[in-house]
């Protein structure tokens, strides 16, 4: 036989057959849905990625066919690879329920909980994980961490207290970029993500450090404080870039591009683009092409139904029947005043996306210097 | 008088030199070794049951027959002089005063696993004794026991020392793997184990200076001789630094027969507790393993006398047991605090915690800020239920045994010593101004007759 020998293994009572050296992750993403254990650190786009956060631990209850013990501690499932035989215990385990929940907790002990001024809520991994595996109060009560702060360029804003410390932006610089010029600094819990001295990260296609953050640490400075996520629309777009496949999403209000990011798949990873590739954008594309003329639109994205990005109901949108003049037996709304006349946010001649920096008043009052 | 082997000759004067260890019978293994080729030497540690000294206790032989040969790619040896574990300073006392003891082991130990170029990873903090063990490796290279063709058996054998920086995690294998390349100190996720990827992704294998230093009395004496020494699977000597409020700190090297009354009373060894205060609890083997109080750390919890040996201390588990670890032993006496010897351990921890995995990174230092509030009267009777809690997500899930070692001291206070905990909580401003005391901790223990 040619083919390949296929290894069975069995996830919360779900067999399948997956080729040797799967992981457990990728195997229990085959079957998909709550199967599948959450992951903060691994990327299956980012060799040696994984292991670290700890969220994906799952119980061996049988190692394989020949060796049917069970293994003696939870494992992490993103670099355990399956055996032939193996059974797999995840959300049908009360071990890895509990593990996974202290996990959630350390992780948001030191959290800042700053979603509300937080550009990454809406599609903040971490947000996603406190939800379906967290529990609803914390237990802890003293001050939580902070850090100096690094400015680390003009590209990308680094917010180190959000950070979970995955290692992901580091595997990024390492195999994407030309030099890696930021790492972790210190030990423990003082490890920090920064330049050792003061230095901006403009490597090209460090910009992907921001797609592959699973939290806000690390942000699209272009993009801060523009916009919040879910009022964005994400269209799938195209351009003849030199330098990488050109194939974005740009995350559009109205007209306006307000960000440009790579493609994700339904784990929140880059996607491949159809040459096999990853599908990882240049500097240039995700930073300057703000412009909707810059690109070729494809058509809306598709969004999973679970993320609050699809609150925004756009695909396919239809507009509701106006119902007022009838509920008002024929006669039209009164107009009392133009809001504009009164008041000095919310000018629609201000293009939001060409200004620098976050919106203030300054911006509306004709205060702010150019 | 106990059984003297690795510690038998160093009062000699002049035995850090090359000349007087030889004279005293020094290399003798080395010369027996190449003669008899590497599988027979790796067999003769197997007949010894040598385990290792380093704080698990695992089987040394075992270690080194599962080391991957792949055809052309170097093997190498690292000898884990990182000794860092809080309480623990045998190798220190081994490497200064019998340096080329642990060259000659690194040199039979090299050539039964076919490395050529072996590593002794030091501690940064024992910057004085990188000098003695160049020295000792230069005199060893000017005398012909390393370097080309070593005896004329054709093994080519070279001893680098590399300086640590300081951190605690860097005497877990890995980390130190990471650390000798040249990289951030954090612990690699196994598998793959060091013995088929290790330094440069090349088979290797890490040993304790102790572990390594003993091969050279087993090819002297042979396995089965050496195995004849101590009791059940706890063979050969043991060097145990001793520590605390006794009256004789110091290195002692035991036969693993004697029981730990004796070792902390008689005048051979701790020569008692000092001031002639009592006996209030004891951490058998370095900072990591479970703390004691007296009475289970005298007999156990069946009523028979522990010894000093591996299976006696850890009887009874982690209920009523602990575990020879490192063979740091630290004796508290009835005026110490637990919850304050808790907190500083727990400070430690959370300090030398690598940071790369979470429940150790956030845990350890959750567990310091709780314990320092309990410690400063400021505690909840909550806190302590909590941290039970973090200590119980922290153990067993983390990457390397580092967050085992923060959660174990933690765990053992809360067991034997809760009502300590509790005083705390209830007297928030006597417990500023003394300490418990010893309270009921070295009252006989009753044992439940069976029918």
């Amino acid at each position: 036989m040619s083919e390949q020998q296929l290894f069975k293994v069995t996830i919360d009572n779900i067999t399948i057959n997956v080729a040797p050296g799967t992981s457990i992750l990728h195997a229990a993403r085959s079957i998909g849905g709550d199967v599948a254990p959450p992951a903060m650190c691994f990327y299956s786009k980012l060799q040696g990625s994984g292991g670290k956060c700890r969220t994906c631990l799952v119980e061996v209850s049988k190692g394989s066919e020949k060796d049917p013990r069970p293994m003696p501690k939870l494992v992490a499932s993103c670099r355990t690879t399956v055996m032939d035989g193996m059974e797999v215990k995840n959300i049908t385990s009360s071990k890895v329920k509990e593990a996974r929940a202290g996990v959630v907790e350390f992780l948001l002990i030191n959290h800042p909980l700053d979603c509300p001024i937080c550009d990454q809520a809406g599609e903040c991994h971490l947000q996603d994980l406190g939800y379906e595996h967290g529990k609803a109060g914390t237990r802890y009560e003293f001050q939580r961490r902070t850090f100096h702060k690094h400015d680390i360029g003009p590209y990308i804003q680094l917010h180190m207290t959000r950070c979970i410390l995955c290692y992901r932006c580091i595997y990024t610089a390492d195999q994407l970029t030309n030099k890696r010029e930021h790492g972790v600094l210190s030990r423990g819990d003082h490890s920090e993500i920064a330049t050792y001295i003061e230095k901006a990260l403009d490597n090209d296609f460090i910009g992907n450090v921001i797609d592959v953050c699973p939290v806000g640490a690390l942000t699209d400075k272009t993009f801060r404080f523009k916009n919040r996520v879910w009022f964005t629309k994400p269209v799938d777009a195209h351009r003849d870039c030199p330098t990488c496949a050109g194939k974005v999403q740009l995350w559009m209000r109205g007209d306006e591009v307000f960000r440009v990011t790579a493609r994700k798949d339904e784990w929140g990873e880059v996607k491949d683009t159809a040459d096999g590739k990853t599908g990882w954008i240049c500097n240039e594309c995700r930073f300057e092409k703000k412009n909707v003329n810059d690109w070729v639109i494809e058509g809306p994205s598709v969004i999973s139904r679970h993320s609050v990005i699809a609150q925004g109901h756009y695909l396919g949108l239809k507009k509701p029947e106006e119902t007022i003049v009838k509920v008002m037996d024929g006669q039209k709304p009164r107009f009392f005043m133009d809001i504009h006349d009164v008041s000095e946010v919310n000018r629609p001649n201000i293009d939001l996306s060409l200004i620098e920096g976050p919106a203030t008043s300054d911006t509306f009052n004709g205060k702010q210097k150019d | 008088m106990g059984v003297k082997i690795l510690l038998e000759k160093d009062h000699v004067a002049g035995i850090r030199g090359y000349e007087v260890y030889r004279r005293e019978g020094g290399y003798r293994s080395v010369e027996k070794a190449m003669k008899m080729g590497p599988a027979e030497i790796v067999e003769e540690v197997k007949k010894s049951g040598l385990r290792g000294r380093g704080g698990a206790g695992f089987p040394t032989g075992l270690k080194w027959s599962f080391i991957a040969k792949p055809e052309g790619v170097p093997r190498h040896l690292v000898c884990n002089a990182d000794e860092s574990e809080p309480g623990t300073f045998k190798d220190r006392y081994l490497m200064e005063f019998l340096p080329h003891l642990l060259i000659e082991g690194l040199i039979v130990s090299s050539y039964a696993l076919g490395s050529n170029v072996t590593y002794i990873y030091i501690r940064g903090e024992y910057a004085w004794i990188v000098d003695i063990l160049e020295q000792a490796i230069a005199e060893a290279k000017l005398n012909g026991w390393l370097g080309k063709n070593i005896l004329g058996s054709g093994f080519d054998c070279e001893i680098y020392v590399q300086r640590g920086a300081g951190a605690y995690i860097c005497g877990e294998e890995t980390a130190l793997i990471e650390s000798l390349e040249g990289k951030r100190g954090n612990p690699r996720i196994k598998p793959p184990f060091p013995a088929i990827k290790g330094v440069w992704d090349r088979p290797t294998v890490v040993n304790n200076v102790e572990t390594l230093a003993a091969v050279v009395p087993i090819i002297n004496m042979g396995g089965e001789e050496y195995a004849k020494i101590g009791v059940g699977k706890s063979t050969g000597t043991k060097l145990l630094s001793a520590c605390g409020n006794i009256n004789k700190p110091g290195v002692y090297e035991i036969d693993m027969t004697i029981s730990v009354e004796e070792f902390i009373y008689s005048n051979e060894y701790c020569g008692g507790i000092a001031n002639g205060k009592k006996l209030k609890a004891c951490i058998p083997g370095g900072s990591s393993v479970p703390i004691l109080p007296a009475n289970l750390l005298l007999k156990t919890a069946k009523g028979e006398t522990r010894y000093m040996n591996y299976e006696s201390l850890s009887d009874g588990g982690f209920a009523t047991g602990s575990m020879m670890g490192s063979g740091g032993f630290i004796v508290l006496d009835e005026d110490q605090c637990v919850v304050k010897h808790t907190y500083t351990l727990a400070r430690f921890y959370r300090h030398e915690s690598c940071g790369q995995c979470s429940p150790c990174r956030e845990g350890t230092g959750w567990m310091e800020k709780i314990l320092k509030s309990i410690d400063s009267g400021k505690g909840k009777m909550s806190d302590i239920n909590l941290l039970w809690d973090i200590q119980s997500k922290i153990e067993g899930n983390t990457i390397c045994p580092l967050g085992d070692a923060a959660a174990w001291p933690v765990a053992a206070a809360i067991r034997h010593f809760r009502d300590e905990f509790e005083w705390h909580v209830l007297n928030p401003d006597e417990c500023l101004k003394r300490n418990y005391g010893l309270a009921h901790y070295a009252d006989e223990i009753h044992v439940p007759v069976t029918a």
